[in-house]
């Protein structure tokens, strides 16, 4: 086999060749390889044990009939096509797909524009800023539901002693009770515990942006929205397409709220797929079934996130 | 060099992470045998020189919630069995299923579980995972807990005849009323001295609360099955319905009586007599009721009196679910203890002596169920309260046992039909008819329970 070849210029300008297989000893490589897989190990162990394991006998178990107390039974697809007949697995599919088409733009646009005004600021209040937005995130989901419940509570909460007072209703409405709101209710709740991660990853991809290009372009007469679509937007694609893809897969994977706070209902109206699994799995112990759904659901993840990969990474490209 | 180095670090460093999980290991299975040699060595598997380590987990059922109180109890057992150590986990009614189903997948389950039959029994027995305890069961057991209540007998048995349960203590579901408020609106005239009323004089109570002026005199809390022995309860008193049928093979919410009912609540609600909330539970009811905003509560106990005791500014009053005939079948709580079937028969017959301590030990028997808050299921035990300050309280729920309806928690298909039971109710608070919502319940409901039994 010939060895490959590389041209390199010397200091002098004189163009030196080296043969690689002459430098490199394969031995070393082989080496090098071993270390960087015994490092590797540790970490690959844990990860294999507790992701790649479970992945796989979650989707090797949804092919039968697995419920506690009951014999392993192989049962094919039945799962899956039980899963597409059941009226409450649809339903909350729907709602969980509204949850991600709603939350997942309103949680990137409000705080892209949060953050293109926080990271001008100097940095004792920019990191005012960050600290405000980002308390939901590192407060505990179970307060933050207790406190969302009182205030949407129906006789002693917050919203309706506000909206009673000036007038705007004049019967007091049970916010996560009703099927008209409580949806909203749930993606408000959302919108306020997500934007905290976003907006500090923002706040600092806006301020890597190098101001000579800022400065170059309104010498040339650009306004501020060409400065943003054409400098900034392109740079910080790399961060939009990060917070993308993390806030849907966390929106898909919106349970903690919904348990603690409606349960699904009031009539399902809040069943997202992931407490509709807790739920089959957990409260009917039918642990197939809810593999299933996991399957269904990591596919449906997977493939937004490859769509959301692929058009954010050919808008970074441009 | 630095290569050799760092392939040398890297191999020390796996190298220990490997034996770090192997010592791990290879220590837990040294103590394993080390305990199972114990006891062998011993060849003690029952009396008091039996050797073991075993685990009990309790649900909040009163003092047994307490880390202190359950290590005195401990301490006090092991006066007389030395060689039984106890470790105890307090599981909550918010997680504490999902702990014991991923135990039961993990097989980690712990030896003895406190709780009542419809987890013991009709849920974790029925699918396999306990103990018969039969043979705790002895003809005097039978008989004492017998003439307390034969339901309590029946409830601890599965339908295989083994018995999954070993009870300790029971009560009877009740509701409570702000006293001042039904005072205020002259509605205590429809309540009779021993706390029980008729459907007529309930709707004439709401109408009077109405009248003075209270918002919110009773909720319908439907946003969970938390504390929904109260709902049904109040359905099946209200024209005399059965929630299943005498042997626990269907659920017979679509009879004409809780069909009736149903529509009942439903039109006052349309009235404006009662409220419904699809967003709360009993714990939000309970709540609004401590805090004087609502005038009653269907979800009351004498555990329930004692923890609010301190909290109302107002004299909460335990009565009756309202019935047609003025005679009410209340629901009953049991709570006791099962035993998980681990395979290990030493500490199986540790975790008996532990359970007979608890339970039948003349002194901590009695005691166990004072601390529970609740009553006796042995009729030798008496009076438990007597003489202590919870005397009063006590015999004012205590008049409340006469009533104590069947046990139906223990039908299979439980746990789907409690979702299905406040599924059903939201369905009839917002619009379905009661008989297609009432359809869809029992269909989903008696499919589940086939479905369990097959």
């Amino acid at each position: 086999m010939a060895s490959k070849t590389k041209a390199t210029p010397a200091a002098g300008g004189e163009v030196l060749t080296y043969n690689k297989g002459t430098f490199r000893n394969s031995a070393l490589v082989r080496q090098q390889t071993l270390a960087a897989y015994l490092f590797l190990l540790p970490a690959l162990f844990f990860f294999v044990l507790f992701v790649v394991v479970p992945m796989v006998m979650c989707l090797v178990t949804s092919f039968f009939d697995y419920r506690m107390g009951k014999p392993l039974t192989f049962v094919g697809l039945n799962q899956y096509i039980k899963m597409f007949q059941d009226p409450t697995f649809l339903k909350a599919l729907v709602n969980t797909f509204i949850l991600v088409i709603v939350a997942v733009p309103t949680v990137t646009a409000f705080s892209l524009w949060v953050s293109s005004v926080v990271y001008k600021f100097s940095a004792f209040k920019r990191s005012f800023f960050r600290c405000i937005f980002y308390l939901p995130v590192v407060t505990g989901t179970v307060a933050v539901a207790v406190v969302w419940k009182w205030m949407f509570n129906k006789y002693t909460g917050l919203i309706n002693y506000v909206l009673s007072a000036t007038g705007v209703i004049d019967q007091n409405i049970s916010w996560l009770g009703d099927a008209r709101f409580a949806l909203g209710c749930i993606i408000l709740i959302l919108f306020t515990t997500s934007i905290g991660q976003p907006i500090v990853l923002y706040i600092a991809a806006l301020g890597n942006v190098d101001p000579s290009l800022i400065d170059a372009a309104e010498v040339d007469g650009a306004n501020n929205f060409q400065v943003f679509w054409h400098i900034k937007w392109p740079q910080i694609m790399p961060t939009t397409l990060y917070i993308l893809v993390i806030t849907t897969i966390n929106t898909f994977q919106c349970y903690a709220l919904i348990q603690l706070l409606t349960s699904g209902g009031p009539n399902h109206a809040t069943d997202t797929i992931m407490y509709y699994i807790y739920y089959q799995a957990f409260k009917l112990n039918d642990y197939g079934y809810g593999d299933a759904m996991g399957v269904i659901l990591a596919i449906i993840i997977a493939v937004l996130s490859a769509i959301q990969f692929k058009v954010a990474g050919s808008g970074s490209g441009d | 060099m630095k290569k050799q180095l760092s392939l040398l670090l890297a191999a020390g460093m796996t190298a220990g992470l490997l034996a770090g999980c192997g010592g791990s290991t290879s220590s837990t299975a040294t103590e394993s045998t080390a305990s199972s040699t114990s006891s062998a060595a011993t060849g003690e598997t029952s009396g008091d020189n039996l050797s073991a380590d075993i685990t009990m987990w309790t649900y909040p059922i009163g003092q047994f919630s307490d880390a202190d109180t359950v290590n005195s109890i401990i301490t006090k057992f092991q006066e007389s069995h030395p060689g039984i150590n106890v470790t105890v986990e307090y599981l909550d009614y918010t997680n504490g299923d999902d702990q014991v189903t991923a135990a039961i997948e993990a097989g980690t389950t712990p030896d003895i579980v406190m709780e009542g039959p419809e987890r013991l029994v009709s849920n974790w027995g029925a699918k396999g995972k306990m103990l018969d305890l039969s043979d705790l069961w002895t003809e005097d057991a039978v008989a004492d807990i017998s003439a307390t209540s034969q339901a309590v007998v029946n409830a601890c048995k599965g339908a295989d005849g083994n018995y999954y349960e070993y009870p300790l203590c029971m009560t009877t579901h009740t509701m409570a009323i702000n006293k001042e408020m039904f005072e205020a609106a002259d509605a205590l005239q429809y309540i009779n001295e021993d706390g029980t009323w008729t459907t007529e004089n309930f709707e004439k109570a709401l109408q009077a609360l109405k009248d003075s002026g209270v918002d919110t005199t009773m909720i319908v809390y439907c946003g969970g099955q938390g504390g929904d022995q109260g709902t049904r309860a109040l359905v099946n008193n209200l024209y005399s319905g059965q929630f299943t049928n005498a042997d626990h093979t269907a659920y017979t919410t679509d009879s004409d009586a809780n069909k009736k009912a149903l529509q009942q609540l439903l039109d006052w609600s349309n009235e404006g007599l009662i409220s419904y909330d699809a967003a709360a539970q009993a714990s939000d009811e309970l709540q609004l009721f401590a805090n004087g905003t609502v005038a009653m509560t269907l979800c009351w106990n004498a555990s329930n009196q004692a923890q609010y005791a301190s909290s109302v500014t107002f004299t909460p009053m335990a009565v009756a679910f309202p019935s047609d005939d003025g005679v009410p079948e209340l629901c009953g709580g049991i709570w006791g203890f099962g035993i998980f079937d681990n395979g290990d028969d030493t500490k199986a017959a540790a975790a008996k002596e532990f359970i007979k301590f608890l339970c039948d030990d003349p002194e901590q028997g009695p005691e166990s169920v004072r601390l529970t808050g609740f009553f006796p299921v042995r009729s030798s035990f008496g009076d438990v309260y007597t003489g202590t300050e919870d005397e009063d309280r006590m015999a004012q729920f205590s008049s409340f046992m006469q009533y104590l309806g069947d046990y139906y928690p223990v039908t299979a298909g439980w746990a789907e039909q409690r979702t299905a039971w406040w599924n059903m109710l939201q369905q009839i608070f917002t619009g379905t008819s009661v008989d297609d919502a009432v359809a869809t319940y029992t269909t989903t409901s008696n499919d589940a329970l086939a479905a369990a039994a097959a």
